[in-house]
């Protein structure tokens, strides 16, 4: 397969989309060393598999769902115990509505 | 001491629980210090658990088939009340709310959960370098790693810290640590063992499984560990087999495969005699060696790093600074805060493998990546499915070199990646495969014979493990 150039804006923009900051200097670097992988993972592409299925997962046929039950959970105050900032009954985040 | 032999004298009142767990705390405070396989050791808490086990067998109360046996456990595992951070800044402090299912079992068979240990972050990686926390020592040569990713409870049982641990291995990370550091390692059967509670890195290839001092230890902590937990809707409804006497099983007439693939370049010639050395103890045995090919597995590596950055740049998606873990908040928005959360809390291995992940499912490139792995994943499961009407067992190496030293293959990531080439396959075909010590390097360094089951066959697995054991003992190097 032609594989693409992995320079710095695209992993600025793969960073963006995996909620990743990297400054400029980290970006320069993964964009070499995924350039580099990328182009060893390229080899697949010689392999024909036109009639090929995918595997996503091994033994999808042999497994059962549960019944769909509610049933006892964590409790507020477990879920909670652990959060970096809490208000009230919930977790905090910095304002994420844009203000008028 | 074996597991086994902890246990039986523990139910026969020949041992306390507390006495066996007190040995395991002085050998960790006593070699610890300089291997480093411990992220957290819950000193006062396993004596508490100890106690409790001893006044239950005064009590003439029946005890659980590990009482009182020392467990280390892979700091990727959730344990109640004890910290679990993956070996990241990013779970540095998590103290979590419950136990994952194979701990809850384990505590269920009276076993003591005396640490947790180390790895590389989240399971990524090959040598334990990658933790945030500092690495492990290889206690066969402090200068070499213990292979990874759970490369701390591969050495708190090689040096004798615990005759057990659990791991976890998504392409390697038991069976590869296990023969570099002479220990026994198993990878069940993909769906054997529960993963609720395990931290997640690629969810259709992570599975639990023990570390033991030897391969009856294994088999019985397996048999702990197996069975339907209707909180892992992966993990099989299928019965567990008695594991502890197939240890003791005959090996006449088992048919071996020997993969030519597995003997080509790259392999090291002292780890390929001595792999040599354990099939021809095989055949002396009365197995029947025969050579099969595995047409796809140079693919391995490159299927398994799509697939698996794939699934972990999605489970590690949850790590936003919100409900646990670091948060890194400059006063600014809900996005750069999570941006700059996770800048700071993923080392460099996690965040190259998540860009690569997010790189192969995203828009353009999902067909030529993500979907074309998937598809050579399943040429992959046909090489076994085929190999597995002619043979009862696969054998090879588990690693193509002895322990490596510190640094050498951190540089280049592919090289790294290249030492899972043995292991990858059947966690791609998600099948039972183990590492048994074989005999040494002449430098003394361990080297491991490979057995690779058909799905849910564990039991032919330890059968043809003790068989290599029975051959090569070995004994725990401090």
């Amino acid at each position: 397969m032609a594989g693409p150039t992995i320079d710095r804006s695209l992993v600025l923009h793969v960073a963006r989309l995996a909620s990743l900051s990297l400054d400029e200097g980290e970006a320069d670097r993964l964009a070499g060393e995924l350039a580099t992988i990328v182009e060893y993972v390229a080899q697949l592409g010689a392999l024909d598999t036109r009639d090929v299925p995918p595997t996503a997962h091994v033994f999808l046929d042999r497994m059962p769902l549960r019944a769909d039950e509610p049933r006892p959970g964590l409790t507020r105050e477990q879920a909670l115990a652990q959060a970096p900032s809490v208000e009230g009954e919930g977790f905090a985040v910095p304002a994420f509505v844009e203000r008028k | 001491m074996h597991v086994a032999d902890v246990a039986d004298r523990v139910a026969r009142g020949e041992l306390t629980a507390e006495a066996a767990c007190a040995r395991s705390l002085e050998a960790i405070a006593a070699k610890d210090g300089a291997l480093h396989a411990f992220l957290h050791v819950a000193r006062d808490e396993a004596l508490a658990a100890a106690r409790a086990v001893d006044d239950r067998r005064r009590r003439g109360e029946p005890l659980g088939p590990l009482a009182g046996v020392p467990v280390a456990i892979k700091d990727a595992i959730c344990t109640e009340g004890l910290p679990t951070t993956a070996a990241s800044k990013i779970l540095r402090g998590y103290v979590p709310p419950y136990d994952a299912t194979a701990v809850a079992r384990l505590r269920a068979a009276d076993a003591i959960v005396v640490g947790k240990t180390n790895l590389d972050e989240f399971a990524m990686g090959s040598s334990t370098e990658n933790s945030a926390y500092g690495v492990t020592r290889n206690p066969w040569d402090p200068s070499r790693t213990p292979g990874g990713s759970s490369g701390g409870s591969a050495v708190a049982v090689a040096a004798g810290m615990a005759p057990c641990a659990l791991g976890s291995d998504t392409g390697g990370s038991i069976r590869q640590p296990a023969s570099l550091t002479g220990t026994v390692g198993l990878k069940p059967t993909y769906g054997r063992v529960s993963r609720y509670g395990l931290i997640a890195f690629a969810s259709s290839l992570d599975q639990i499984g023990p570390f033991a001092s030897d391969v009856r230890g294994a088999a019985r902590v397996l048999s702990v560990l197996a069975g339907r937990d209707p909180r892992d809707a992966t993990s099989l409804d299928a019965a567990v087999p008695d594991l502890e006497a197939a240890c003791g099983r005959e090996v006449r007439g088992l048919r071996v495969g020997v993969p030519d693939e597995y003997f080509a370049e790259g392999l090291a010639p002292e780890v390929g005699e001595s792999v040599r050395a354990a099939l021809r103890a095989l055949e002396e045995r009365g197995c029947v060696l025969r050579p099969v090919r595995l047409p796809h597995t140079s693919y391995a590596v490159a299927t398994y790093y799509v697939l698996a950055t794939a699934e972990a740049s999605s489970n590690l998606a949850r790590y936003d600074g919100v409900r646990y873990g670091l948060r890194v908040d400059p006063r600014l928005d809900l996005r750069a805060m999570i941006g700059a959360t996770r800048d700071a809390g993923f080392g460099a291995e996690v965040k190259r493998r998540i860009l690569l992940g997010t790189f192969v499912l995203s828009s353009g490139y999902y067909d030529a990546y993500y979907l074309k792995a998937q598809k050579v994943r399943t040429l992959l499961r046909r090489d076994f499915d085929d190999v597995f009407r002619e043979v009862d067992v696969v054998c090879s190496p588990v690693s193509p070199t002895p322990a490596f030293k510190f640094g050498e293959k951190l540089a280049d990531p592919i090289a790294m990646y290249l030492s899972d080439v043995y292991t990858l396959p059947a966690s791609l075909a998600g099948l039972p495969a183990m590492s048994v010590p074989c005999a040494p390097t002449r430098a003394g360094l361990p080297v491991g014979l490979h057995v690779v089951a058909r799905p849910l066959e564990e039991a032919t697995m330890l059968s043809v493990a003790a068989a290599c054991e029975a051959a090569f003992p070995c004994a725990s190097p401090l």
